[in-house]
């Protein structure tokens, strides 16, 4: 490898950005060669003038005197005492730097990986938010442009039986399909789902399955297909749950 | 200008207390924009610089000139503590902050914002950096203020990881001829 490289690594190295190989790397090659390290020293003495060079301010004394009290109570126990001390504990402090600095690598692996952790979890959870709203995003836009259409209807939907405080608005196009807005209706029992028909003729069509979330809402897309010929009335019944050909359970939401 | 730096950090490795004043008075209005910058709170940027000054005094001895400047010396370990400090608050600010609200954490201050806060914001900047192109300014701030790495770098700019070493190097030269007395 030519050392052109490592003159790159240097100044990635100064400005605190090296990361993985590269950083194994330099930091195996930095010891052995004094145009490296005379180049990171460089480097960050540049970085260091730069970054002192923004307009002054004085921080409040109290900062000052803080330290400066701090300080005189370092002096007080007598620093030579306790350089002798220092000086006589060296091994034993230095073995237990040892130990401390394996712990602090060991703490410091182990907080990296469950920062990666929360961090990929983090994503998930904005990606999985953002799928949702775009969802929401799109339905709310087919129902606007379908009620652009003149021949579009408002159908509202009155709460029957059981579910007699449920109501719902059917926004519907007889060539375009529909929209069923729903509030109120209790979650479905275990094993049924809700099942909304469209009735012409006396003839009730099946036109999808849907649930409600946890405040019994729910907003249902109805396709064009289903919408052939004109619709009299819309009702909602509980079903078994994967539908039946014709509605047999209660009916919980009708229009007039 | 008085006693070079380097020489305030061996009196200071002595014992002397005097010195440790007149180096703090010497470099703590320099490096507080600095930390101010990075940690962007007046109290956490006491703290910090408290921190930062503590350390300067019990660490004096093993201060090795042929290692690096004084100003380099104090910086470094103040953008260590400053970034130290972000991501400490951080930390703590998760468990309160809603998820809808993490998106917009690392949104940019939109523009027509608190004009006093900005006017702060433009005296914390370093003047060298000004010298220095947008996209240069950019990667400095992002590696020595954000503490980002080349990867975390290459990923927010969308540039090849190699685009982004280059452009420090670049962007460090750029900045040497900036500080360098003409």
């Amino acid at each position: 490898m030519s050392h052109e490289p490592f003159e790159t690594l240097a100044a990635v190295y100064a400005a605190g950005a090296l990361d993985g190989d590269d950083l194994a790397q330099f930091e195996a090659h930095l010891p052995g060669c004094a145009e490296c390290q005379a180049a990171v020293r460089e480097a960050q003495d540049t970085l260091a003038r730069a970054m002192l060079s923004a307009r002054p301010q004085t921080p409040l004394p109290a900062v000052r005197e803080a330290l400066v009290r701090r300080v005189e109570r370092t002096r007080g126990a007598g620093r030579r005492a306790w350089l002798t001390w220092a000086a006589a504990t060296a091994v034993v402090a230095a073995v237990a730097a040892g130990f401390t600095a394996t712990w602090v690598a060991v703490r410091y692996e182990a907080r990296l990986g469950q920062m990666a952790r929360e961090t990929a979890a983090v994503k998930e959870r904005l990606a999985r938010n953002e799928a949702a709203l775009q969802e929401q995003v799109a339905l709310y836009r087919g129902a606007v442009e379908l009620l652009r259409d003149p021949a579009t209807r408002v159908v509202d939907l009155r709460g029957q039986g059981t579910a007699a405080s449920a109501s719902g608005r059917m926004i519907w196009n007889d060539a375009g399909g529909g929209h069923l807005f729903v509030a109120g209706l209790p979650p479905a029992p275990a094993g049924k789902t809700y099942a909304l028909w469209t009735i012409s003729g006396g003839t009730p069509r099946a036109a999808g399955l849907f649930g409600v979330d946890a405040s019994g809402r729910s907003a249902h897309r109805i396709a064009p297909e289903v919408a052939r010929g004109a619709v009299g009335v819309f009702a909602v019944t509980l079903e078994p749950e994967g539908g039946t050909p014709a509605p047999t359970g209660p009916i919980v939401l009708a229009s007039k | 200008m008085g006693t070079p730096g380097g020489d305030l950090i061996r009196v200071m490795a002595a014992g002397d207390r005097d010195a440790f004043a007149r180096f703090y008075d010497r470099y703590a209005p320099l490096v507080f924009p600095f930390v101010l910058r990075i940690v962007r709170d007046r109290a956490d940027a006491a703290d910090v610089l408290q921190d930062v000054f503590w350390e300067a005094w019990r660490g004096a001895a093993a201060y090795d000139s042929a290692r690096g400047t004084p100003e380099a010396w104090i910086i470094t370990r103040a953008r260590t503590r400053a970034i130290d400090r972000v991501r400490a608050v951080r930390r703590r600010g998760e468990t309160f902050v809603a998820p809808v609200d993490e998106a917009t954490v690392g949104a940019p201050t939109p523009p027509g914002g608190d004009a006093a806060v900005r006017a702060e914001e433009r005296q914390l900047v370093a003047s060298a950096l000004a010298q220095l192109s947008q996209a240069q300014r950019e990667i400095i701030e992002l590696a020595y203020y954000s503490g980002l790495t080349q990867r975390e770098i290459a990923e927010r700019l969308e540039q090849p990881l190699g685009t982004v070493k280059t452009r420090i190097r670049l962007a460090l030269a750029r900045l040497r001829e900036a500080v360098t007395p003409t």
